[in-house]
């Protein structure tokens, strides 16, 4: 027993070495076919391309105008970085901006000019030349002339950069129509038509983030849209972090985004009730005297109350606001609690300078006055507390000066044409209105004859609200031209598609904006353009050559590029110092003295045409006034002011009209604009893009729509349900997403998914919320319906 | 010895997903299929999410932190210790590299990484039509060794390198200058194109260096400090 | 050429033992050419991935692996069967093993090369095999698992091989009726082997020392199987008990591949004479004690994560017993535990259906087992976010795989049983003579004996 015992230790310690030793062989057998195989590592080198050279371009995959510094490798662009010189972004690009080489290289883009062959909606095509797509246009112009109806011509543009504005405006104003209609009024008419009331200046306020102790922002979504993201973003970088003292910033919103995620205070409010929540704060402000009393009495108009040339006693600001706001009243409007609005317009008044931020597209385009008039309440606070135009305050944009537009030549034909009707109805249907781009479709399906229909960077069909109305409407315009890039909803209708080159590959200049000193950046073609596109700029100038006559006297330039070469020629600087830095800019924001020259010619008052421009900031406002007097109370009522009298000039607050039963359609869809896929169509066919473009919930590829989760718990709901969103004028099915961060009343789809067009990765992807919005324009303004439709939402 | 060290400020940023595109542009990452992508297959070596909640599975939108996430770089990188054949690798710089040559796509190291930075080939990636232009031509090769920006076979782990070719690049730069190379030289495309300006490149090593100073901050803090990594990648706390 | 003379042991069975030999029934080549369909299907969805890439599964981020580990896991488990009964049972000299020592080792023989396909078949890159010898890091535990289950594979066909030899060449001389290529086959495999007192002291001494290390590796093979996953810092993988917990399944589910296969045997084979019931009452017992095993392991693993609380362990905790895996999990454990606890106790006794019921349940649950380890873990990582929630669905290609993974083990076990005697004869006849006299530790004096005495006998009859 014990001999057999002690031999198997003995066998298995031998075991046990022969484990060992396997082990090591195995080690040392490896390494001896390493060596055997592999010989001595070599260097690890990079090997690049052969020929490289930077080229400085200016980004529009948003309103933000980035400057961009293009990586030319072997003849290809691999990649792009932002322009350090470029005061927007600093060096830095959003992922929009870094995914552009996609747009450029993009396989679905227009190769070049089309016909359309058949009816309005064959979608066949044939290829047409240039000098062909150019003697159809002259002469569809020329036509239009001669029959003395040049009016008959319009123009829906959307973002038009730098000159393209005033240049598209000249274009028409040669051939003779007023028709140069804007898509402004889908997003930031309100906020300009705001301004306008009150400060006298149509243009967005500008503000000194990085100087400002206290950012109250009504439903902006700095961070993630509007007109400058990229500038909001590095302004709240150096807000947070870039100073010894850390500035706050407080969202109020019904949804909390992701600029809600990172303020100091996220205030839910209900839909629609801004206005109502900023008279709220200026109540507490003026009740416990904490205003600017210098500005307010030497520098505003109507705080007091005043009498007019009238020789009748008008309601000011003060008395109004006094009487009607209180923040137990604005608690039952709005949902906030009063205590808050008392602590916020304590904060908002005792931390200057402090600035009340307007939203940009959405919050305000209520759909009734309401939207216009929370603009101008929201301006109202930064006025009470003495913000305009302080550092750390807003600010009012100044641009580059431009040599005078050479004088439009005598035309008669033209003369008449340019005092007709707007096809839009702005200035007439809607008296405030300067752009109701929207509203073309009804007035076409109205009987406004347009014989001819440019569309510049405009998708009606999809962008603006109910846009399906424009597929009727085109059937009824008998030619219709656009430039667009891509096939999208709209240039399916047109009978000619002359394709503009992408940002990446023309010449183009861009105002910069956001800072309030002037400066420009310079597009230019970083690669030679791919395919057979033609700038718009050129293509028009050839138009008019063609069209001759005081139409080409209007246009004595070669192309657009050296339009704007005489455009640009008095900057401060040389062409081609401009070329290679991408951007121009004289930085420094000069203040200027209250009531001073400068205070008066640039910073309040310059845009009024019918009130006095004396440097008075308008509590109440005389421009409003002007503008409607000749309307009385009951037209303007029947036009559906909800309020009349002087409280309809001085910022108040009126219930939205919802369309939808509250009972039936519990909920006001709100769409939101997503920092991903941003707010142009051809966004959404960049595959990368729309890998990344619901982040937030952790979708990718496609729509959802959002809910408050306990919410929807209640009404048993589920993460990922699919449900159906049905508003008066239509439903859409798609994915529902559960989020905390938003008020249970409201729900929220992104934007910019749903196309029916445009290419292989945005067609048939996801839901439009759009086209279940109200379509109705706003009577005043004729700005869009972007926020009051209600929708009910069930399981589909 | 240089150690190369990324800092990211929370407070600044806001979750654009710039550094995650700038980065697919710059070492060419796929785009998958919305199917795949829907599978979790997406390759964004700098990722960009939502931070769940504390006990909620639900998503928060709006209550959610986000977190941008390259790879940590690991001071004892888990995943570097698991790989079979040394296809994965630290340098003498600290960054932790990805061998696509060498590796046989086993995916040790992918399950060993806690932080998910790793990602694999599932298809060969392809670009469709015109769209392979854009590819950065920027490649790290040797005998048996392609890295970066290199297009990958499938069946491949890759990684965020720190655009380790871009420090190849600027070393190369540096020579043909005749001059010495300096840490301020090499940043990432991530950082260069942050946004928010809420990321900080450089030594670790130095102590004069902004991420050292950055590192010392009371807001500091790394991912997993438990897991006994020790990233080189610091955030910054909120606030 | 002179044949030497050669001796075999007499066993009354040998008839039996030897008739699946003789020929290859219409059934046999049905069964095979179905296997062999299978194999095929599993051999076009390999092309499938091969060509496509890994897309094809259902793997993705987070969970990049999947069925295969688990059936990598799995062979790696069955494979501890053979080992066991041969290797342990042999040192502990449990002399009832005898008959199913063969039956058993071939489970051990055919599992490895699939357990190695598994991880072909999940490798991204199967045409770079070779970088794990050519660069393989001692560091890295996969290189383990490597050099782990290649020795393990290699002693094993060893172990086997040697324990075949004296049939093989019992066969040689025994066997007539078959093809000259089969019988040439056996002359070569059986190396010349006469059967004198000599060979087989030698071979029983290498067979007892080749126990040990076997024990050893067994132990060895299966520990750093788990340590894949255990050497990691990954929820629910990075713990201690990870590698005793994976050699008790293994065993277990082992051991109930044994009974599977016995009982298959003893009906295919009409071998109830050489396979008594008593086997299978002694298979029972070990079944039941492991079971027990398994059971305590599971309450210690899970009672110290429960009990300790760590959220990100929770997490994984909670995927099982609550969450996506909890139908798997708590299947899994009636399967593998409360089911055949019962039937062992109170229906097995001297009943092969019911234990045959039991070792199938037990090895469904251990698969499953396995998948549960494996993969709740990686949907619910230690940086938790919900872009990494990973879902895992696998796909037909992964499916097919595995089952033509396990069609292949059993068309290699199937062929085996019809060229070789799947019960030791030497073994055999050796431990019925031993079962008169009991007295197992003194076997091999005994065994020498009786061969020598009739090594003389004959010896005396030449004489004559």
């Amino acid at each position: 027993m014990g001999s057999n015992k002690s031999l198997s230790r003995r066998v298995f310690l031998k075991a046990a070495g022969g484990v060992v030793g396997a082990s090591g062989a195995l080690a040392v057998g490896s390494n001896l076919l390493r060596s055997l195989l592999q010989e001595n590592d070599g260097p690890v080198y990079l090997r690049t391309s052969q020929e490289e050279e930077i080229i400085s371009t200016v980004c529009l995959l948003c309103p933000s105008g980035c400057g961009m510094l293009g990586r030319v490798a072997d003849g290809n662009l691999v990649k792009l970085e932002g322009n350090p010189m470029h005061p927007i972004n600093l060096g830095a690009l959003c992922p929009k901006g870094q995914a552009a080489p996609e747009l450029l290289y993009n396989p679905d883009r227009l190769t070049g000019p089309l016909k359309k062959i058949g009816s309005r909606d064959s979608g066949e095509w044939e290829p047409i030349t240039w000098d062909d797509a150019i003697r159809v246009v002259a002469g569809k112009l020329t036509q239009l002339r001669e029959n003395g109806q040049p009016e008959r011509a319009a123009i829906l543009y959307g973002e038009t950069r730098g000159q393209m504005r005033q240049f598209l405006e000249r274009f028409m104003a040669s051939i003779g129509s007023p028709n140069v209609i804007s898509h402004d009024s889908l997003n930031i008419e309100a906020a300009k038509l705001g301004t306008l009331f009150t400060q006298g200046i149509y243009d967005l306020p500008v503000y000194d983030l990085e100087n400002s102790n206290y950012i109250l922002s009504f439903g902006a979504n700095l961070l993630e849209a509007g007109r400058t993201p990229q500038r909001m973003v590095s302004g709240h970088s150096y807000l947070r972090q870039g100073r010894a003292v850390r500035g706050k910033v407080i969202l109020i919103d019904p949804r909390q985004g992701i600029t809600g995620g990172k303020a100091d205070e996220w205030i839910p409010i209900k839909p629609g009730t801004d206005a109502a929540l900023a008279l709220g704060i200026a109540h507490v402000i003026i009740r416990t005297g904490r205003f600017d009393t210098d500005f307010v009495h030497n520098y505003s108009f109507g705080f007091d109350d005043f009498v007019g040339e009238d020789r009748t006693l008008h309601k000011g600001f003060k008395s109004y606001v006094l009487e009607n706001y209180d923040p137990e009243r604005v608690e039952m409007i709005t949902g906030v609690p009063a205590t808050t609005i008392t602590r916020i317009a304590g904060e908002f008044s005792g931390n200057p300078p402090a600035i009340a931020v307007l939203p940009g597209k959405g919050g305000l385009l209520n759909g009734n006055l309401n939207g216009m008039s929370a603009a101008m309440a929201i301006l109202s606070l930064n006025a009470l507390v003495g913000s305009l135009e302080t550092p750390g305050g807003v600010l009012t944009q100044r641009y580059v000066t431009c040599p005078d537009w050479p004088e439009m030549p005598n035309d008669d034909v033209a003369e008449r044409g340019r005092q007709q009707e707007r096809a839009d109805g702005a200035g007439t249907l809607f008296p405030l209105g300067n752009h109701a781009y929207q509203a073309v479709a009804d007035r076409v399906l109205d009987g406004y004859p347009i014989e001819a229909l440019f569309l510049y960077d405009a998708n009606p069909i999809y962008e603006a609200p109910g846009g399906g109305r424009f597929k009727d409407a085109f059937e009824k315009i008998p030619f219709i031209v656009s430039f667009a890039t891509f096939l999208d909803e709209s240039a399916n209708y047109a009978d000619l598609i002359l394709p503009e080159p992408t940002f990446l590959e023309r010449w183009q200049d861009d105002y910069i904006e956001g800072l309030g000193y002037p400066g420009v950046g310079l597009r230019q073609p970083v690669v030679e353009p791919l395919f057979d596109t033609m700038n718009t700029g050129d293509f028009l100038i050839r138009v008019t050559k063609e069209i001759g006559g005081s139409v080409s006297k209007a246009f004595p330039w070669d192309n657009y590029k050296s339009l704007l070469q005489e455009r640009l020629s008095n900057i401060g600087t040389g062409w081609e110092t401009l070329q290679e830095l991408g951007v121009w800019l004289i930085p420094g924001y000069h203040f200027s003295r209250r009531g001073s020259e400068r205070w008066v010619d640039e910073v309040v008052g310059k845009d009024r045409k019918k009130s006095p421009r004396d440097g008075r900031f308008d509590f109440y406002s005389r421009e409003l006034y002007c503008l409607l007097e000749e309307k009385n109370d009951d037209l303007l009522a029947a036009m559906g002011a909800g309020v009349s009298g002087d409280e309809l000039f001085l910022p108040h607050y009126e219930a939205v009209v919802y369309q939808g039963d509250e009972k039936e359609f519990p909920f006001v869809l709100n769409v939101v604009t997503l920092m991903s896929l941003g707010p142009y169509s051809y966004a959404a066919n960049m595959p990368s893009l729309q890998e990344i473009s619901g982040m937030v919930v952790g979708e990718r590829w496609g729509s959802w729509m959002e809910m408050n989760d306990e919410y929807a718990h209640k009404l048993g709901f589920h993460d990922k349900d699919q449900v159906w969103i049905e508003s008066p004028f239509g439903r859409l099915q798609t994915k529902l997403r559960l989020v905390k961060g938003m008020r249970e009343d409201i729900v929220n789809i992104p934007h910019n998914q749903g196309h029916t067009a445009i290419g292989r990765w945005a067609k048939d992807r996801g839901v439009n919320g759009l086209e279940i919005l109200n379509p109705a324009s706003e009577p005043f303004t004729g700005l869009a319906s972007y926020t009051n439709t209600r929708v009910k939402v069930y399981k589909a | 010895m240089t150690k190369w060290s990324m800092v990211i400020d929370l407070d600044k940023c806001v979750a654009c997903q710039g550094c995650s595109m700038a980065c697919r542009f710059e070492n060419n990452t796929p785009v998958v299929s919305p199917d795949e992508a829907a599978l979790g297959r997406s390759i964004f070596w700098n990722d960009v999410f939502p931070l769940r909640s504390e006990e909620e599975s639900a998503i928060a939108s709006g209550q959610a932190k986000f977190l941008t996430r390259p790879c940590m770089h690991c001071e004892d990188p888990p995943c570097t210790k698991v790989c079979p054949v040394g296809a994965t690798y630290q340098d003498t710089e600290g960054i932790v590299r990805q061998n696509y040559t060498r590796c046989i796509g086993c995916r040790l190291c992918t399950v060993a990484c806690p932080y998910g930075v790793r990602y694999f080939n599932w298809y060969e990636p392809t670009w469709e039509e015109s769209l392979e232009r854009h590819l950065t031509p920027d490649q790290i090769e040797g005998r048996a060794v392609s890295e970066g920006p290199s297009i990958r076979p499938k069946g491949v782990v890759e990684k965020c390198t720190f655009c380790v070719h871009r420090l190849f690049k600027e070393r190369d730069r540096a020579a043909a200058e005749e001059r010495e190379f300096r840490t301020e030289d090499f940043v990432p495309a991530c950082v260069q194109t942050c946004t928010a300006k809420s990321r900080y490149f450089g030594d670790l090593d130095n102590p004069n260096s902004t991420v050292s100073q950055l590192a010392q901050s009371r807001r500091a803090f790394r991912l997993l400090e438990e897991a006994g990594t020790h990233p080189k990648i610091i955030y910054l706390h909120e606030g | 050429m002179v044949r030497q003379r050669t001796f075999h042991p007499e066993n009354v069975h040998e008839e039996s033992i030897l008739a699946p030999i003789y020929k290859i029934s219409s059934k046999d080549l049905l069964l095979w050419s179905g296997l062999l369909i299978i194999l095929g299907v599993g051999a076009y969805a390999y092309f499938q991935q091969l060509i496509s890439g890994l897309g094809v599964t259902g793997m993705n981020r987070p969970i990049y692996w999947g069925v295969y580990i688990t059936n990598f896991v799995f062979f790696i488990g069955l494979a501890h069967s053979g080992t066991f009964i041969s290797a342990i049972l042999r040192l502990a000299g449990a002399e009832w093993r005898k008959p199913l020592t063969r039956a058993a080792e071939a489970i051990t023989l055919f599992s490895l090369p699939f357990a190695v396909a598994s991880i072909v078949a999940d490798m991204g890159r199967p045409e770079l095999v070779l970088n794990m010898v050519i660069y393989g890091r001692f560091q890295s535990p996969l290189i383990w698992d490597i050099t782990a289950v290649s020795l393990y594979m290699f002693s094993s066909v060893v172990f086997f091989y040697l324990s075949l030899l004296p049939d093989i060449a019992l066969i040689r001389d025994r066997i007539t009726g078959i093809p000259k290529w089969q019988h040439r086959m056996y002359e070569i495999l059986s190396l010349g082997w006469q059967g004198r007192s000599q060979q087989y002291h030698r071979l029983e001494k290498v067979l007892d020392w080749m126990a040990i290390f076997m024990t050893m590796l067994v132990v060895t093979v299966h520990t750093v199987v788990s340590w894949v996953f255990g050497m990691t810092i990954q929820p629910g993988w990075h713990t201690a008990l990870i590698g005793p917990f994976f050699l008790l399944g293994a065993i277990y589910s082992g051991t109930a591949a044994v009974v599977i296969v016995l009982a298959i045997l003893r009906r295919v084979y009409q071998m109830e004479e050489a396979l008594p019931i008593d086997l299978f009452n002694s298979l029972r017992k070990l079944l039941i004690v492991f079971s027990l095993g398994w059971i305590y392991m599971m309450i210690a693993e899970f009672l110290t994560i429960f009990y300790g609380n760590i959220p990100e362990e929770m997490e994984v905790f909670w995927q099982k017993f609550t969450g996506d895996f909890s139908v798997i999990f708590w299947g899994m454990t009636i399967l593998v535990f409360i089911i055949p606890l019962f039937i062992l106790i109170v229906k097995g006794k001297n009943n092969i259906r019911w234990m045959v019921i039991a070792g199938v349940l037990i090895n469904i649950g251990m698969w499953l087992e396995r998948y549960v380890v494996i993969v709740p873990t990686e949907t619910r990582p230690r940086l938790l976010y919900e872009l990494a929630q990973g879902v895992y669905r696998p796909t037909w290609v992964e499916w097919a795989i595995t089952l033509a993974l396990f069609a292949g083990m059993i068309l290699l076990y199937a062929i085996f049983t019809r060229f070789f005697p799947i019960i030791p004869l030497w073994e055999t006849a050796e431990s019925l003579e031993e079962d008169e006299q009991k007295v197992a530790t003194r076997r091999q004096r005994i065994f020498g004996q009786r061969i020598q005495s009739r090594i003389k006998k004959e010896h005396d009859h030449a004489n004559q």
